[in-house]
């Protein structure tokens, strides 16, 4: 495996995580153990989710490209 | 000038400029008749060229005719263009064509505009303009070099924080992309890239600006926008380097040149490439975010419900679990308590046994005692009487009367019925006590007791009649 736990995941990647947990719980095969875990999984990718959504929520902001790579320049 | 033009009619003739040696001033208006005059007059000829901005008006078609080193703006009756009988199309931007004709002059009026255009009496679709030669063969190219799939590998965010555009400042692909992202419900972070995007200047500069886009870091997608034209307008995006660039960029772009009759060689390098700059801004951010926070919503309620009915089952569990464990302790304590009790039992038996077995031992001992000293007293007695016997036996003949007795003893032990039994024979009674001598007597008894040496064993006579003993 070369990808690591720790590796930042993508919108996409979390829901669709979120949709194949949502369908385990519904399918009632997960058992105690399994649900109460796939629940934690689900509650951290909704977290991560609703803070993706939160970041492109906050208002709309426009840059140039030169203000903006002026700024980076000047670190 | 042949001759010089008229005075109009428009006033008196103003002083020349100073210090001119040209003639004049002459009025325009016929100067412009004479201009169209000496051009209509120059040689009629055939050129041929690429079409480009084709304008099909009621009385008039205009177009330009091009190639790489000059144009011409052509005008050409509709009537005579109509009676050519061209397939609707054929005349498009890039069409390689032969015309003829000549050079003539609009002159215009103190209303309308004056203008040059060759005037076209004949026209004949030579094939494909060049332009468009030159564009699918580099399209061919691109594709040979497999320069047309990298951009479409690559994974576009379907919520980038981050949107890069490139487009013209004052164009109205600016408002769409806007309008667009805000009715996605995205308000995130749009680095506009302006450039020109349609002159010699602007491929070099779109390819700086995406260059530049795609070397900051938080930038995940650039979109390319700008409005529809003629395929010259827009054959900045068809530059060779251009395409090249965004073939081979990190980022995704989207592109949206032209309208969708429009083809330019960037959309076939782009990731997606979108009819409008609207459709590009929806592509790229492909999530409605107001929908998405209702779904994400409504999956943690999901969440929850199934937590809920996770915790009560698992309190179920452990109610059962503790109703279970109750339920044992009683039953191992009541069980132990039987056990206890039962352990008890032989115990006490025993203790009753012992106490029992002692009151007998004691009552033996009483007996016993008593009885023991009932034996000595009559034994005391009897030895006294025998020491009195003895005493009077005792005498001369004391020897003879010795044996005397003994000879008595053994006469008497031979009668003895227990010696007679030991021998074999046996005592019979009807278990009264009564001794039977006689079967008669013992068939009328029906059951009798046989006495043996060691012990007597109950017997039942037999009616059954035997002979009489011989």
């Amino acid at each position: 495996m070369t990808e690591h736990a720790t590796e930042t995941p993508t919108y996409e990647a979390a829901t669709a995580r979120l949709e194949t947990i949502i369908r385990r719980l519904d399918s009632g095969e997960a058992g105690l153990r399994e649900t109460l875990e796939l629940v934690r999984e689900g509650r951290g990718l909704v977290e991560f989710c609703a803070a993706e959504l939160d970041a492109v929520g906050r208002g709309l902001e426009e840059l140039r490209l030169d203000e903006l790579v002026a700024r980076l320049e000047n670190g | 000038m042949p001759s010089e033009p008229t005075p109009g009619l428009a006033g008196a003739r103003p002083d020349g400029v100073t210090g001119s040696a040209f003639p004049g001033p002459f009025p325009v208006g016929s100067y412009a008749a004479l201009l169209r005059e000496e051009l209509r007059k120059r040689a009629r000829v055939q050129l041929f060229g690429e079409v480009f901005n084709v304008s099909l008006g009621r009385a008039r078609v205009y177009f330009e005719l091009r190639d790489g080193a000059g144009a011409v703006p052509c005008a050409m009756w509709r009537d005579a263009f109509d009676r050519l009988g061209l397939p609707e199309g054929t005349l498009t931007d890039g069409a390689q064509v032969v015309v003829a004709g000549g050079p003539d002059y609009y002159p215009g009026s103190r209303t309308s505009s004056p203008s040059f255009s060759f005037d076209v009496t004949g026209l004949r679709v030579a094939g494909d303009g060049d332009l468009l030669a030159q564009v699918d063969a580099l399209r061919r190219r691109l594709a040979a070099e497999g320069l047309l799939e990298p951009q479409k590998r690559l994974e576009r965010p379907r919520l980038p924080r981050c949107i890069g555009v490139v487009t013209g400042e004052g164009g109205k692909a600016r408002g769409d992309v806007l309008a667009a992202l805000e009715r996605r419900g995205w308000a995130g972070r749009v680095v506009w890239a302006f450039a020109p995007v349609q002159d010699r200047r602007a491929a070099p500069a779109i390819t700086r600006a995406l260059t530049d886009l795609a070397a900051i870091s938080e930038v995940e997608v650039i979109v390319v926008a700008r409005g529809g034209g003629s395929l010259a307008d827009l054959f900045a995006f068809c530059d060779e380097a251009l395409c090249r660039t965004v073939a081979m960029l990190r980022v995704p772009v989207i592109s949206s040149v032209g309208h969708h009759a429009d083809r330019t060689l960037i959309d076939d390098v782009a990731a997606v490439a979108c009819s409008t700059p609207t459709h590009a801004a929806e592509t790229a951010v492909p999530l409605h975010c107001g929908e998405a926070r209702a779904v994400l919503g409504a999956t943690a309620r999901g969440l929850s419900r199934h937590a809920d009915r996770a915790l009560a089952a698992r309190a179920a569990v452990s109610s059962a679990a503790g109703a279970l464990a109750r339920h044992a302790r009683r039953a191992v304590i009541t069980r132990a308590r039987e056990l206890a009790a039962l352990s008890r039992a032989p115990g006490e038996h025993i203790a009753r046994q012992r106490r029992a077995l002692h009151q007998s031992l004691r009552e033996m001992r009483a007996s016993a005692t008593r009885r023991v000293a009932a034996e000595r007293a009559g034994n005391r007695r009897a030895a006294g009487a025998l020491q009195r016997r003895a005493a009077a036996a005792s005498g001369p003949d004391a020897a003879g009367r010795r044996a005397a007795l003994e000879s008595l003893a053994l006469a008497l032990a031979a009668h003895d019925p227990e010696r007679v039994v030991e021998r074999g024979y046996t005592v019979v009674d009807d278990r009264a006590g009564n001794v039977i001598t006689s079967a008669q007597a013992a068939r009328a008894a029906g059951g009798v007791r046989l006495f043996f040496a060691d012990a007597a064993v109950d017997a039942t006579v037999s009616q059954e009649q035997h002979k009489e003993k011989e």
